[in-house]
């Protein structure tokens, strides 16, 4: 039996396709996870850190692809991150923070979508039929308390993106309760962090609160420079491991990622997202800086030394 | 020279005896104070009283707070304590335990000298009832406290939550009713129980914490803060501090007292006065004898 050279050919070309293809399917991942960042701040990089411990607890990460996505915080970039996530066909969409969930649910893909740090009054618009994940039920006037509790504020001075939705609620929250308190709100609408000094010039302010915005957080080294000019206190929505407020209140970056953890390893399991209850962040942290604080010449008093969770001495 | 000795001996085992006993009433009146609020606070509130009570008894008396409402009994013992403000619990535990005598309690300034236990949870948080707590995270005060914790037990027993452990996500103890108040409002957990008079400073000093809370349910009365004494106190000096508390709203000096505690006067407290503790205890499937509160 003699072979003619064309189908030589074709069995030499087979053989080395199945070469070729061997090593790779060996090694390809099974899964893969889309993971967006509302701005690529402390807070999420520890979430993520979390998350991905915990996933590679429940199963070999060898074996799930994760392509993390860290876009700045406006429309534009979160959209965009979340169509190149839809389009890569990924099983599953992290989301952290609202704006990013937000920015995927707006897409209407059928890829279910687990979220993390969403502010509790942004629910509806993040909930949907392929949705599950983790919300963050945090009181602003608490913060808003303890702030006041360091200084009499007349004029306080809120930092928030109108790029990002649950740093406006908040905004919106604090100018309400603003009134009953006798106070003015100066709200300082960050788009872009790198505005934040030119921001500040010039303003009056007897307290600053960060709101739960991620380019305010970006923002943090100025603010604090501002705050320690002016000796004033400073309030944020989240944990900064890399310059903490003298007063904040979030929920544990490192629980949520654990948590919705689990959650993705569900749904990579076959568990429809509906299927897998959303629930509130569970461990929230009440942080005092007593030694930022100690540093602009404040004295925390004990009443709210003994409430802390945590305390920077 | 053998009975001399015997004397002496027999008189030395009885000073000894007598002296842990009698060593604050001679010196000194040391009075406990459970924490019920911010204890720097409270602390501040009684500071005056200790100073008041002194000049009128003319012996010093000292306020000092029992750290943990679980440890108040050992403590009241081996501090060699004269006395203390005690709640229902707290109370009840040194009438059944030591003895200890009821003797006065203030009277609000809204003339009310009875608390109450307050269930609460935030008024966004979508929970109205023991069927919206499942799975939530409930913070007690501790377990030593009829209105912030032993009421609650009674509450969710009737609605048929037996173990709180397995219905909800998190029990958890704050220590006091303030830090339980604060707890609920920053999220850090979702329900919690109070002293109802704890709850109204806090939001008679702040009303946005009023807007923010929802009472879901509210107990029976029972007395307020009591002050008890050992049984043994010395009848004169019982009389003395009686007589320096229940005349002190018609003194100006007590007047000012007074009004650092926020009360209007003190008036005689009695045994019989903690009868509604029993109710509590029995719904809530407790005893004092067998109750491990610590």
């Amino acid at each position: 039996m003699s072979l003619r050279p064309g189908g030589l050919a074709f069995i030499v070309v087979t053989l080395l396709v199945v070469l070729i293809s061997l090593p790779v399917q060996g090694l390809a991942a099974e899964n893969t996870i889309g993971v967006i960042m509302t701005g690529d701040i402390p807070y999420y990089q520890d979430l993520h850190k979390a998350f991905m411990a915990r996933l590679g607890q429940s199963g070999p990460l060898s074996k799930t692809e994760v392509i993390l996505q860290k876009p700045y915080p406006d429309d534009i970039s979160l959209s965009n991150a979340a169509r190149k996530l839809i389009a890569m066909d990924v099983d599953a969409i992290v989301a952290y923070g609202a704006p990013a969930a937000i920015a995927v649910v707006k897409e209407r893909t059928k890829i279910p979508l687990v979220y993390a740090a969403v502010y509790e009054p942004l629910m509806p618009e993040v909930k949907a039929r392929n949705s599950t994940g983790v919300y963050v039920r945090l009181s602003i006037s608490s913060l808003l308390r303890y702030l006041r509790s360091l200084n009499q504020i007349n004029t306080l001075g809120v930092v928030y993106s109108s790029h990002e939705e649950d740093s406006v609620y908040q905004f919106s929250e604090l100018t309400k309760l603003a009134t009953q308190y006798g106070m003015k709100i100066d709200g300082i609408n960050l788009k872009r962090y790198q505005d934040a000094e030119a921001k500040f010039a010039g303003r009056k302010m007897d307290a600053v609160l960060l709101t739960g915005s991620s380019v305010a957080h970006m923002a943090m080294g100025q603010v604090i420079e501002y705050a320690r000019e002016k000796k004033i206190p400073y309030a944020s929505f989240f944990l900064c491991t890399d310059g903490h407020a003298i007063v904040s209140l979030a929920a544990s970056p490192n629980s949520q990622g654990e948590k919705i953890a689990e959650k993705v390893q569900k749904i990579l399991d076959g568990v429809p997202p509906d299927k897998i209850r959303s629930e509130a962040a569970s461990n929230i942290e009440l942080i005092f800086n007593m030694k930022e604080a100690t540093a602009l010449g404040m004295k925390l008093s004990m009443e709210l030394v003994t409430e802390a969770t945590r305390l920077i001495k | 020279m053998k009975m001399r000795y015997g004397i002496t001996l027999l008189l030395a085992v009885t000073v000894l005896m007598a002296w842990p006993v009698k060593a604050h009433c001679e010196n000194e009146i040391l009075i406990g104070l459970i924490p019920e609020e911010n204890i720097f606070n409270q602390m501040d509130r009684y500071r005056p009283l200790a100073a008041y009570l002194s000049k009128k008894i003319e012996t010093p008396v000292r306020f000092t707070i029992l750290s943990r409402y679980g440890d108040v009994m050992d403590r009241f013992v081996s501090r060699k304590m004269d006395g203390a403000f005690f709640g229902v619990f707290t109370g009840v535990l040194a009438m059944e335990k030591i003895d200890a005598v009821p003797v006065a309690r203030a009277v609000n300034l809204d003339g009310s000298s009875t608390v109450q236990s307050y269930i609460f949870v935030r008024n966004n948080s979508g929970i109205r009832d023991v069927e919206g707590m499942k799975g939530k995270r409930i913070t007690f005060v501790d377990r030593a406290t009829v209105t912030g914790y032993l009421y609650a037990l009674s509450y969710l027993k009737e609605f048929g939550v037996s173990d709180p452990e397995s219905y909800f996500m998190e029990v958890s103890f704050t220590g006091s009713h303030g830090s339980t108040i604060y707890a609920v409002l920053d999220g850090r957990a979702d329900v919690g129980t109070v002293k109802s008079k704890i709850y109204q400073l806090l939001v008679a000093k702040d009303s946005t914490i009023k807007e923010e809370l929802m009472i879901i349910a509210r107990s029976q009365e029972f007395p307020d803060t009591t002050l008890f004494l050992r049984k043994d106190i010395p009848e004169t000096l019982l009389s003395r501090i009686k007589a320096a508390l229940f005349n002190m709203e018609k003194d100006p000096e007590g007047i000012t007292v007074l009004k650092k505690l926020e009360a209007q006067k003190f008036i005689e407290a009695k045994k019989k006065d903690f009868a509604s503790f029993y109710d509590v205890a029995r719904k809530a499937g407790i005893t004092v004898k067998t109750y491990k509160y610590k």
